[in-house]
């Protein structure tokens, strides 16, 4: 009996300390430091990619290791928040959103004069004038992207540069027997696409400040100019401009979809340039999302690469390790080929990356270097003009939900409860 | 005072029972660890604004518990939950006894078929998610065949709608759920004594007389596992609805432990999500146990 118990007690003390044995934040061993670093896996961010990228500079910091933590989806601001409610809060962070994190004080702002010495512009996604994630590149958000065979069998000779004229192209290539828009409206950031185009040129088109104004609550989703924006989505949904089933499509089929030559236009951010096919390259086009005026408005978003944590181990090597891994061309180069990311490192052209384009990227790059209305994205924006907790999901559900309803006004009053609820507390 | 032999007789019980009692104890104290301890910690948290991207935290009472019955998104979540749990119930429970009834037989085949009865409880719920996602997508299996068989000219929207999403995860968890309801109607009706049919026919009750006289009354505890089973796993339900819809379109197919999850982990409202833990904890508490005590008044009447 007294054996049986002394079994029983050893088997829950070695349970017990294997169950601790899993929480381990960053470590030393050999005299190298480790640093635990949060990544995500893509079609094009492969495993090989990242073993490759984080060798390269590590190899610039030889104190420190890395323990990659690979995040189960491109969702890493959830998978991050999941990590620190349980106290392993990654050292380093690919690509998050660094407002959530801010006013924990959990991230480490990078060094200002070296910002402005590398980047095109320095405070892109700076937060409250603070960098956290180095502006590396950046997205248009959305684009519309055609199919010019489609639009001359329409009899359309050139792109719309109003909403009005959009809409009659929409027609004409319903009457030549087409779809008009493709949709990936199963995903909801694809299905809010038309709604985060028409909001972001009609409304920020002509107030850049209207999401700060947002948070000083001067201004509503319900306002008469933003119901009118969202209008747009609701027309095109009663007008069947989108694919029969639309919200049935999965955001990747709808690339296949468009790609295969479905529909004439598809709504999607920049990094759809990174899936046009090679046989494709002279066949695809792209247009700003048309403005009730016909002014061009470029829904921006810069986005950037690794965040620094606050409770990094050794934050002078978390730094190096970050700076070099984000200034090395070969990383950009994954990501301008494959992501359709727009480069934004100072004294660097797009040859400097030894890359392989394809024109509708090169026209569509020409909207990042020019001079032009770059407002931010709605939705998209990782700096102050970020929106709160989860409106971003909202905003998301709300373009869903114009398929089934055509009350616009309570969508958008919606949005401005849930505004309310998220910024409770703030 | 105890004479010598009984009291030698209870010491050696205690000595034998030793390590049972010790293995109970480490049981009790592996379930208040990881169980009561954080019912109570997610309790105390219910009653603050905890937010883990701020500084500090502070009491506000009841305030989380008061604005649950402002949320609409919660009070969405909470109904659909609730007509899933109690359709899916009904449905689950039906197949799982009509397949145990037609698989009721000792041969192989059926002893294979039965294995295969219960493929969808064994199989992990994000699995089942993605399976049945390429089975009910615009370009899915579903949809392939009904248009080949002529039964439909354009893709069925089964995630796409609404009305008809909220029915394909009613579908797909009553799949899962009829593998188990199938295992247990299984050992229930193996266990009633063939005698009794016999007898009933000899005094000539039909079919269905002995399904309604002899079958249902004496499967009577198996309803109540199943029922209260069923009910618990989709008032809990996450995983699957995450995979095959997200939630969506819209929310339309979001669950209440999706919505906790949300709220936690994207909205970062620890205190709020807390309290509607608490809140679900208490509805299906109360949900169980009163189903549990008609089920078990009516197998004593039965």
């Amino acid at each position: 009996m007294r054996k049986r118990f002394f079994v029983a007690v050893a088997t829950a003390t070695t349970t017990a300390a294997a169950l601790l044995a899993g929480c381990s934040g960053s470590t030393s061993s050999g005299g190298k430091t480790t640093l635990s670093y949060m990544t995500f896996d893509t079609p094009d961010l492969t495993p090989s990619f990242w073993q490759t990228s984080i060798a390269a500079a590590q190899a610039t910091v030889p104190g420190i290791s890395i323990k990659q933590v690979v995040a189960p989806s491109t969702d890493r601001d959830s998978y991050a928040k999941q990590l620190e409610a349980s106290g392993q809060f990654p050292d380093l962070l690919e690509s998050i959103t660094p407002s959530l994190y801010t006013s924990a004080g959990l991230l480490t702002s990078y060094p200002q004069s070296w910002i402005d010495a590398n980047f095109l512009l320095p405070q892109g996604n700076s937060i409250k004038g603070k960098v956290y994630i180095p502006p590396t590149n950046s997205q248009i958000i959305p684009m519309v992207f055609y199919n010019k065979a489609m639009f001359a069998q329409a009899g359309i000779t050139s792109t719309p540069s109003t909403w009005a004229e959009f809409v009659a192209d929409c027609a004409k290539i319903k009457g030549a027997g087409m779809t008009p828009i493709e949709l990936g409206g199963n995903d909801p950031f694809a299905a809010a696409m038309p709604l985060t185009g028409a909001i972001s040129a009609n409304v920020l088109g002509k107030d850049p400040q209207w999401l700060q104004q947002r948070y000083a609550n001067s201004v509503k989703f319900a306002d008469a100019d933003v119901v009118s924006a969202a209008q747009e989505m609701r027309t095109l949904v009663t007008g069947d401009d989108f694919e029969q089933g639309a919200l049935n499509v999965s955001y990747a089929q709808s690339i296949t979809n468009f790609n295969a030559g479905k529909a004439a236009m598809y709504p999607m951010g920049s990094w759809y340039l990174g899936s046009v096919p090679k046989n494709e390259w002279n066949n695809i086009g792209v247009f700003l999302w048309p403005s009730d005026d016909g002014s061009q408005v470029v829904p921006f978003s810069v986005g950037g690469s690794m965040a620094v944590s606050a409770h990094a181990p050794d934050q002078a090597d978390a730094f190096k390790f970050a700076e070099a891994w984000s200034l090395n061309p070969s990383n950009l180069k994954t990501l301008i080929e494959g992501d359709g990311a727009f480069p934004m490192l100072k004294n660097k052209s797009l040859a400097d990356f030894n890359v392989t384009v394809s024109p509708v990227y090169t026209n569509s790059y020409s909207y990042v270097t020019g001079s032009n209305n770059k407002v931010s994205s709605i939705g998209w924006a990782t700096n102050d003009d970020a929106m709160p907790g989860a409106l971003n999901n909202d905003f998301y559900a709300a373009a869903q939900a114009l398929f089934n309803t055509s009350d616009v006004q309570g969508q958008m009053s919606k949005l401005d409860q849930d505004w309310t609820s998220a910024t409770q507390g703030q | 005072m105890t004479s010598p032999p009984r009291r030698a007789g209870r010491l050696r019980a205690l000595r034998d029972d030793g390590g049972l009692r010790a293995l109970a104890a480490l049981g009790l104290a592996l379930y208040a660890v990881f169980i009561v301890l954080p019912l109570f910690m997610s309790l105390h948290t219910s009653l603050t604004n905890a937010n883990p991207l701020n500084a500090s935290s502070q009491y506000v009472g009841l305030a989380n518990y008061r604005q649950m019955l402002h949320d609409s998104e919660l009070h969405s979540a909470v109904i659909y939950t609730l007509v899933l749990a109690f359709g899916v119930t009904i449905v689950a429970n039906l197949l799982g006894f009509g397949f145990a009834v037609l698989l009721n037989r000792t041969s192989l085949s059926y002893r294979v078929l039965r294995t295969l009865a219960f493929l969808p409880q064994v199989i992990s719920g994000v699995i089942t998610g993605f399976v049945w996602q390429t089975i009910l997508t615009e370009n899915g299996i579903l949809n392939t065949l009904l248009q080949h068989m002529g039964l439909i000219s354009q893709p069925v929207d089964w995630l796409g709608d609404p009305r008809l999403a909220q029915l394909s995860v009613g579908i797909v968890v009553s799949w899962v759920l009829s593998g188990f309801t199938t295992v247990v109607y299984l050992a229930a009706l193996q266990s009633i004594p063939q005698e009794l049919y016999d007898a009933a026919s000899i005094d000539g009750a039909g079919p269905a007389r002995r399904l309604r006289s002899i079958t249902i009354p004496m499967t009577a505890p198996a309803t109540t596992i199943c029922v209260t089973i069923c009910m618990i796993t989709v008032l809990k339900l996450y995983d699957i609805i995450t995979v095959l819809t997200g939630g969506g379109p819209a929310f339309a197919t979001q669950s209440a432990a999706q919505y906790i999850v949300q709220l936690a982990f994207t909205s970062d409202e620890f205190g709020y999500a807390s309290a509607v833990a608490i809140a679900l904890l208490a509805i299906s508490a109360v949900l169980a146990l009163t189903m549990t005590n008609v089920l078990r008044r009516r197998e004593v009447n039965l």
